[in-house]
Parts: C-alpha cells; structure tokens; sequence
C-alpha cells in the first residue's frame, strides 16, 4: 500500500543536495499517497459546488433522457428571493438555529460540569451521552412522532394528567415548531455535553484550588475562571451545531413534513422539495447555493468575533 | 477536578442532577423499545400502557416478513462497509503523507478539507443528483458508497493526520537502523501506533453512513436499494404509519451502533475531542 514511497537514505546523508533530493522525493511521495483521497474529494464536493452554482445560473430543463442548460439567467435567484416560502424558510432556519443552539450549548455545558465532579460512574453517564448522537435522526422523528401522537401519544396523556389539557402539538405551527425544538435538543445536547466535558477535564486545577483558597463562590469562580477557559471549546461546540442545525432536514421530513403548511419548512427541505417534487433544479441550485453561501459567512463572522473576544481575553 | 471537597448539599443537588438527565435521556429510548414490544393493537391502546402487556414480537415479525426490512438492513452494511474500508485506506494513506512527510502547502489543503466537511448536504445534491442520473448510478451501491467516501474523507485525513503526527521519529529511525525497509517501517511501526486513529476515524465513518438520510432518499430511493433510514421513513403509506413496525425496525438498527459505541465508547469520544478541541 506504500509502494510509491522513495527510499530515504539510508546513511547520514554526506552532502547538502543529497539531502534536499531526498527531501523532495518524500514530498513527491506524499503528493502521490495523498492524490486518491484528494480526487474523491475534489470530485464528489468541490467539483458538485461548482456545478450548483453554474446549475442556479441557468435554465435547467431536466427530461426523461438527461437535462439541458438554457442560455445564463438570474432569474432563479430573484425568484426564490421574491417568495415568500423561501424567505420564511430562511427566518425559520435562522431563528431554529439560534434557539436550539443556544439552548443546547447552555444545557450541555451544565450536564458537563455535573459530569466532570462525578467520581463515580462517569464512563457510563458518558456513555449514555453518546446513545441519541449515534441515533439515526430519522428514528427519532418516528420516537417524538409517536410521543406527540393526537389520540395516544404519551405526551397528552403526561399533559392531561397534570392538568394541561390537550394541547395539539404538531397541529398548529408554534406548538409545531417547539416541539420539534424539544426533539432535536434532546438529541443533540448530549454531544454538546461531552466536547464541553472533554475541554473541561482538560483545565489546568491550579487555577481552581487557588480560586477556592481565596474562597470564591461556585458562581464566581465559573464566570471568572471556568467559562474564559472554556471558551475556546465552546466556540467549536457552537461553531459544529450551528452548521448541522443549518442544514437541517431529516427531523421535519419526518416529524412533521414541513408542516403545519410551510411552518417547518427548512432551507434544505425547501430546496429538496422544489427540487424533487417540482422537479425545478435552476431554483433549487439557487436555493442550495445560498444555502452554503449563508453558512460559509456566518462561519467566517463567527470565527471572526470569536478570535477578536479571544484577542481581547488576552489583552485584559 | 473531582479531588476538590465536596459539601453535602452540592453532592445532593450533583446527583439530583444526573439522575434527571439520566431519565430525560433514557426515557425516549425506553419508549421505543417498550413500544416496539407490545402487540400492534396496545401501540394506539387509550389508556396509554406503559409497560407492554403482554411482550409481543409480532411487530418484529411484521418488519422482516411484511415489510423486507431484511433487505434494508444488507443495502445498509454494504453501502457502509464499503464507504468505511474505502476511507479508511485513502484517509490512512493522505494522513500518513499530511503528517510526516515534507509536503509543502499541507497546511491549506488542510484548511479547504475542514471546510469541505461543514458543507450543508444540500449543496451537493442537485447536482450529484443530475450526474449520477447521467451515468446511470441513480439506485445502486456506488451512488452511495462513493459520496460517502468523499464526505467522510476529510475529518479522517484530520483525525488520521494527527495521530501520524504524534507518533515519535525516534521509533521510525530505530527500525530504520536496524536494517528495515521503508514498507516494512511503515507497516510494522508505524501503522501500529496510528491504530486508535484508524479506529477511531472507522467508527465516525460508520455511523455517520449507517445514519445519513438526505442522499440516501434522493439516490437510492427504489425498494430494493434503500438504506435503512430511508426505508424506516417510507414505511407505511401516507395515511397510516405503523408505528409499531418502526420501532422494530429502530431498535434492530440503533442495537449494533449502540453497542459499537458503548464498547468503544473511550475512542469516539477521543474522535469527538480531536475533531471540536485540536481541530
């Protein structure tokens, strides 16, 4: 499997461009190692991206025996940009994001710092952290479908017996919206649990035993103390579940359908839905393009502010 | 940090705590298997009965027999399988190169990898879509197993890269000196100690193909290549969703990934950290 690996020297190496020689030939090694996983990746990502783009710039005419590319357009954007379903999907996609992530980040950070004093048993509380990540999505929109049934979901017969009637919560669309909220937190703050744990565990203790000498509450030491650290960590947390809440499409497919009407309408089921049962792939690339554009942005400004909060940490 | 004195009343409120995280977690998960476990009439029983009385199989019975949930599961592990031994041996191949060999520009090709794994599935669908439908791929193994191997590649190189990276050159030149060849180097010491990264890159890969869905209804959607989510999504017709036979289904899916993660619960957590902390 290594076959195209040069021989380095065997000996100390007597002159200068013997050396640099070798040199080169392990680089150009390298190059030849690294090229079959290179090529996958540049044909099946970079290649598809620049594709979609080029796709949401023209009229794409798909038939039975392959598809056409009209003359260049930017009528796929303003159409998408000028409905309505598309820029509610767009405001339902930001806002879904910023509360479940807030929520999990806030939630997963407590469950870690519970978890880090545990002596006991932490494997297996970790453990059990791990069982909703690996989960397929699609099982657990068919569980909480189940949960939210009308007629016998345990969740209104759990309502009715503290006296909270029953409410519809899938039926109307903000009941709709929470409760897919309520699903995707309890499957995805687990994970945040355990990347802000690992950081935790990772914190020198010095700084912790001279905060409690000088008798710093509980309170004060994780806002002076353990959350600057930990910053950096949950920077990435954030960072990861902001990009998969983005691209979010298994949980309403199946919980909900996109529904009560558009309600839970994603970005990326909208895209898949004008794509698949429209069959109109120009809007559709122009919808999956934006889609990317949006969250290669909020990445950069993310990045940004977080180096900049970091830079000054490190000042102050 | 455990070592710190504890008061009475923190430990109290501590283990309050993860026992209410431990039933808010488990508690779902109990659901679906006491669920996939009673008879199909029970599953819409009012009042709602919490635990299944009396056990029965049928709704196991009915996934296998009625519904070719057999069929799913082997699209399943072939499409996995193969997407995971294909990661594993390019990842293993352009991490060992990313990480101890002169390569000049590797730091950029790193940085377009860790942004290549962020993309939103969205944004490659259409047009995979149209090229596989031009190739006549559309409802096959490679439809799947080729783009899972390209969307899984770059956190492998990354995680496979920083274990390369690890490993000590004092054992390379050792061998070295003892006369063994460059393959032989690689294969016997290197190898060996980027293992837990083999492993752990194996195991993300596996679970990220056992569960993907987006391209799994738009490729491969006929009967006879669907995936397990993809067929667990269309079971049933519009109307009805029997939803005693998904969740036998589920819980004869989610068992494997379970226990895989369980057991080797230490390196997917070491993958997670690689991947969020020194990424």
């Amino acid at each position: 499997m290594v076959a195209g690996i040069a021989v380095p020297p065997r000996t100390a190496p007597a002159q200068r461009s013997d050396d640099h020689r070798a040199r080169r030939g392990l680089a150009r090694a390298g190059w030849w190692l690294s090229a079959p996983a290179l090529v996958v990746i540049g044909a099946v990502t970079v290649f598809p991206i620049v594709f979609s783009i080029v796709l949401s710039l023209s009229n794409v005419n798909v038939t039975g025996a392959g598809f056409q590319l009209g003359g260049a357009t930017g009528a796929n954007y303003s159409e998408i940009v000028h409905a309505a379903v598309w820029r509610y999907a767009l405001e339902f996609t930001v806002g879904y994001t910023v509360i479940t992530v807030f929520v999990e980040v806030v939630l997963g950070t407590l469950i870690a710092l519970v978890a880090a004093r545990l002596t006991k048993g932490r494997g297996l509380f970790m453990a059990l952290l791990l069982l909703p990540w690996s989960m397929i999505t699609v099982i657990s929109a068919e569980l909480w479908g189940y949960i939210y049934q009308g007629t016998y979901g345990v969740a209104d017969a759990l309502f009715q017996a503290v006296g909270l009637g029953h409410p519809l919560f899938l039926g109307t669309p903000t009941p709709a919206i929470i409760s897919m909220m309520v699903a995707d937190i309890w499957k995805t703050t687990p994970f945040v649990g355990i990347i802000v744990l690992a950081g935790l565990v990772m914190l020198p203790e010095d700084v912790f035993e001279a905060a409690q000498i000088d008798g710093a509450s509980g309170w004060t030491t994780f806002w002076r103390i353990t959350f600057p650290l930990l910053r950096p960590t949950l920077a990435i947390a954030t960072l990861f579940r902001i990009l998969q809440a983005f691209g979010l499409f298994d949980l309403p497919f199946v919980l909900t359908g996109g529904g009560p009407g558009t309600s839970t309408t994603s970005l990326a089921l909208l895209g898949y839905k004008v794509m698949f049962e429209d069959v109109s792939f120009g809007p559709g690339a122009a919808i999956a393009t934006t889609t990317t554009a949006l969250v290669l942005a909020g990445c950069i400004v993310f990045l940004r502010v977080f180096r900049a909060q970091v830079g000054a940490a490190k000042e102050a | 940090m455990g070592a710190r004195r504890q008061r009475p009343l923190a430990r109290v409120g501590r283990w309050a705590t993860v026992a209410l995280v431990v039933v808010l977690i488990a508690a779902p998960l109990y659901w679906l298997l006491a669920s996939s476990l009673k008879t199909p009439v029970n599953i819409g029983a009012s009042p709602t009965q919490y635990i299944p009385n009396p056990i029965s199989l049928a709704n196991y019975q009915s996934a296998f027999v009625h519904y070719g949930f057999g069929r799913y599961v082997l699209n399943s592990v072939i499409v996995t399988l193969g997407a995971t031994a294909l990661v594993l041996v390019l990842g293993t191949l352009a991490g060992y190169a990313f990480g101890r060999l002169p390569m000049r520009g590797v730091a950029v090709v790193l940085v377009v990898l860790l942004m290549i794994s962020v993309f939103p599935e969205i944004a490659v669908v259409p047009p995979l879509y149209l090229v596989l439908r031009q190739l006549n791929w559309l409802n096959s193994y490679q439809a799947l197993i080729v783009p899972y191997t390209a969307f899984n590649l770059p956190f492998a190189v990354w995680i496979l890269r920083n274990y390369f990276l690890g490993i000590p050159h004092e054992m390379e030149e050792a061998a070295r000196v003892d006369g063994a060849s460059t393959l032989r180097t690689v294969w016997s010491v290197i190898l060996p100690q980027a293992l837990p990264g083999v492993f752990t890159a194996g195991i993300f890969t596996f679970t990220a193909c056992w569960t993907e869905f987006l391209m799994a209804l738009t490729f491969d959607s006929s009967n006879s290549y669907r995936t397990i989510p993809v067929g667990i999504a269309l079971f049933g017709s519009p109307t009805v969703i029997p939803f005693g036979t998904i969740f036998a289904a589920a819980v004869v899916a989610i068992v494997p990934i379970g226990i895989l993660v369980f057991v080797f619960r230490k390196w997917v957590v070491s993958g997670l950290t690689a991947g969020a902390v020194k990424g």
